[in-house]
């Protein structure tokens, strides 16, 4: 199985569209979107919502997401905290004012890591940061690698991440210069850019057409109307948490403390680079199905990139372990939702009611030509590269870093009750992990939206 | 045999100016082509497409510079390979010809895991994930995207005549994108000529 090779951009196209250069086509590329979204009355104490619409994409309910994201990650600046809390605070609600919040508008998401907690609020961190009860740990730790990661992958520091998104792309540029560039509080440290969706009412869509502008290799075999790069919808409705079930406090893993962080989040970072042609040369339809869903699923119409995922068509840890030692392979939806759905009813902390089968993590994952990001204060650490490339900015909200880290995990065949399905890294029968190469990871936490700038400082 | 290719840029500027650049014109197999063809069908013993085009730097000589493979199964299906090796980073031009004299079915192929200290193996189907097809002259050929052995990594076209198949391929690696690939394929199609079994 010859799954690497030596790989070349091709023609003067690519090359004429490298680095950020390719995002300018975007706006070109793909218009905004009708969407019939209600603007909220009042912000919602979250973060990390946002009302994104659905449309019924081959018989199920999708989720249409916003079609730019940028991630600006940076360190802190400046040694006073208090005015800068306060700074950035007049900042973000000057863009509340501006911009609705939905994808016409503008999604605002301020997450802060680890070592912005260690190093410039310790003392308070220590006494309000949330606890994970299930996990005996802190709801924030340190990153991690996991076993199909490559041995380079890079485990970030930065003090924060600001994550924008919208319809249209100069919400977003004005966003980072306010946050950023007219704001003297943080040193940015890199840029992450991207896009999604774009094709639920047929043609192409958005990555499809940017991938083919790009060059990058493979780009042409992604189907028409494909949300992302590897030709399956993965924002169906009903594989996306609902509500507030990613909220610290729903599901009663997380000890909220003090309840400075009730309402807040987690939220895990990363870059993965995609094999678009090992995926589309090497896997014929049948095994594209096989491998990003479950063994066993042979009834799926040649061509389906919208495959139902409800809470009756998901996998059980025991289903799982079954099918693996039948076929010897395990899906990458089957073996993360052993972990990532609920195994049974579960009421929330509000009193919600969430049957078994309930997706628990809040995905807003989007695919990227950033090789690995639009741009970064430090080229030679990152690995720098104008050629474009395929891959995802992988954004994901979880209750806690345990509980994303037990769905990463199971994605490796290491399930939460300890039964692991043996299979060295990244083989092809592990499907999604044979062509998906991690780049980046950071784990952050993502305040209640009271306490969005730099928490814990006025305390 | 290997050549090297200097640049993506040149090698589709010289597209043109390749051996038997003409393509379409199915006049015969190509004389300095012709011998190599002609003892191929002769050994088979049952007929062969030789193209009169190839995609630049190749041609399709067997026994020639560009000859990468050149094998005859016992069941008397045949590839024979034509591969041009960009030693400078420049990129392959790997084209396969195949054919399987007697039977039209898609052969399987094995395929072998290796999953740490345990080696899996399997069988599938060799060429798989048809995307519809290309037309020549008295071909209809199917376009199949994941194929195995020298085909992986191929667009391959496959289509029956006479009770048999036949198929021709080409490595999807620059100098040539996708698309340039899907091209070069439907232009070989247009290009083959039958070579009969002589005696």
């Amino acid at each position: 199985m010859r799954l690497s090779r030596r790989r070349f951009l091709g023609g003067a196209a690519a090359a004429a569209l490298g680095g950020a250069g390719v995002y300018e086509l975007v706006d070109r590329l793909s218009p905004a979107p009708h969407r019939t979204v209600a603007e909220p009355a009042g912000m919602p104490a979250e973060q990390h919502l946002i009302d994104l619409g659905t449309v019924q994409s081959e018989g199920v309910e999708v989720v249409v997401p916003p079609l730019h994201s940028e991630v600006v990650t940076a360190t802190v600046a400046v040694s006073d905290l208090r005015d800068a809390q306060q700074e950035l605070e007049q900042a973000l609600r000057a863009l509340d004012a501006r911009y609705a919040l939905n994808p016409a508008g503008l999604a605002v998401t301020v997450a802060w890591g680890l070592p912005y907690f260690e190093r410039h609020v310790p003392a308070q961190a220590k006494a309000h940061l949330p606890h994970d009860r299930r996990a005996g740990k802190p709801a924030l730790l340190p990153t991690r690698t996991f076993p199909s990661d490559p041995k380079d992958t890079l485990l970030e520091e930065n003090d924060v991440a600001v994550l924008l998104r919208s319809d249209r792309r100069e919400h977003i540029d004005a966003a980072r210069k306010a946050l950023f560039d007219d704001l003297s509080i943080f040193r940015m440290t890199s840029i992450r850019r991207g896009f999604a969706g774009g094709g639920f009412h047929g043609g192409k869509s958005l990555p499809q057409k940017m991938a083919v502008a790009a060059g990058v290799p493979g780009a042409d075999l992604i189907p028409d109307g494909s949300e992302l790069f590897l030709g399956f919808t993965s924002t169906q409705k009903a594989g996306l948490g609902p509500g507030l079930i990613a909220n610290h406090e729903t599901l009663g893993y997380v000890d909220l403390g003090s309840g400075y962080f009730r309402n807040g989040t987690h939220m895990h970072l990363s870059h993965l680079t995609e094999d678009l042609e090992a995926w589309y040369l090497n896997f014929d339809f049948d095994e594209r199905v096989l491998t990003a869903f479950r063994p066993g699923m042979t009834q799926v119409k040649q061509g389906t990139q919208t495959v139902a995922q409800g809470p009756k068509d998901v996998s059980s840890p025991q289903l799982l372990a079954r099918q693996f030692h039948t076929t010897g392979r395990f899906g990458h939806s089957a073996s993360i939702q052993a972990s990532s759905r609920l195994q049974q009813d579960t009421v929330g902390d509000d009193g919600t009611v969430y049957p078994k089968g309930t997706a628990i993590p809040q995905r807003a994952d989007f695919n990227t030509l950033d090789n690995p990001f639009a741009w970064t204060v430090d080229p030679a650490r990152d690995k720098l590269s104008k050629q474009p490339v395929a891959g995802v900015h992988f954004v994901v909200f979880n209750p806690s870093s345990d509980d994303f880290h037990r769905n990463r995990l199971a994605m490796d065949g290491v399930l939460p009750d300890g039964t692991k399905l043996s299979l060295p890294p990244r083989t092809r029968a592990q499907g999604f992990n044979s062509i998906l190469m991690t780049t980046h990871r950071q784990n952050f936490l993502v305040p209640p939206r009271r306490h969005r700038s730099f928490p814990l400082a006025e305390l | 045999m290997r050549a090297t290719i200097v640049a993506a840029l040149a090698a589709l500027a010289l597209a043109a100016l390749a051996p038997g650049a003409s393509g379409g014109a199915r006049s015969g197999c190509p004389a300095a082509w012709a011998a190599g063809w002609q003892k191929l069908a002769d050994k088979i013993d049952a007929p062969v497409y030789c193209p009169t085009w190839m995609p630049n730097p190749l041609d399709a000589k067997i026994g020639g510079d560009y000859e990468d493979i050149y094998s005859i199964g016992k069941d008397r299906s045949y590839l024979v390979s034509f591969l041009a090796h960009g030693d400078l980073g420049s990129g392959d031009v790997h084209v396969n010809f195949r054919g399987y004299p007697g039977r039209t079915e898609i052969p399987k192929c094995q395929t072998i895991a290796l999953e740490g200290k345990k080696t899996i193996r399997g069988v599938t189907n060799c060429f798989a994930d048809a995307h519809g097809t290309a037309n020549a002259p008295g071909i209809t050929a199917t376009v199949y995207r994941v194929n195995q052995d020298a085909d992986q990594w191929h667009i391959l076209l496959a289509w029956r005549y006479n009770h048999s198949l036949y198929t021709v391929s080409e490595h999807v690696i620059p100098p040539y994108t996708y698309a340039q690939i899907v091209q070069n394929l439907h232009r070989l199609l247009k290009s083959l000529v039958l070579v009969r079994p002589q005696g």
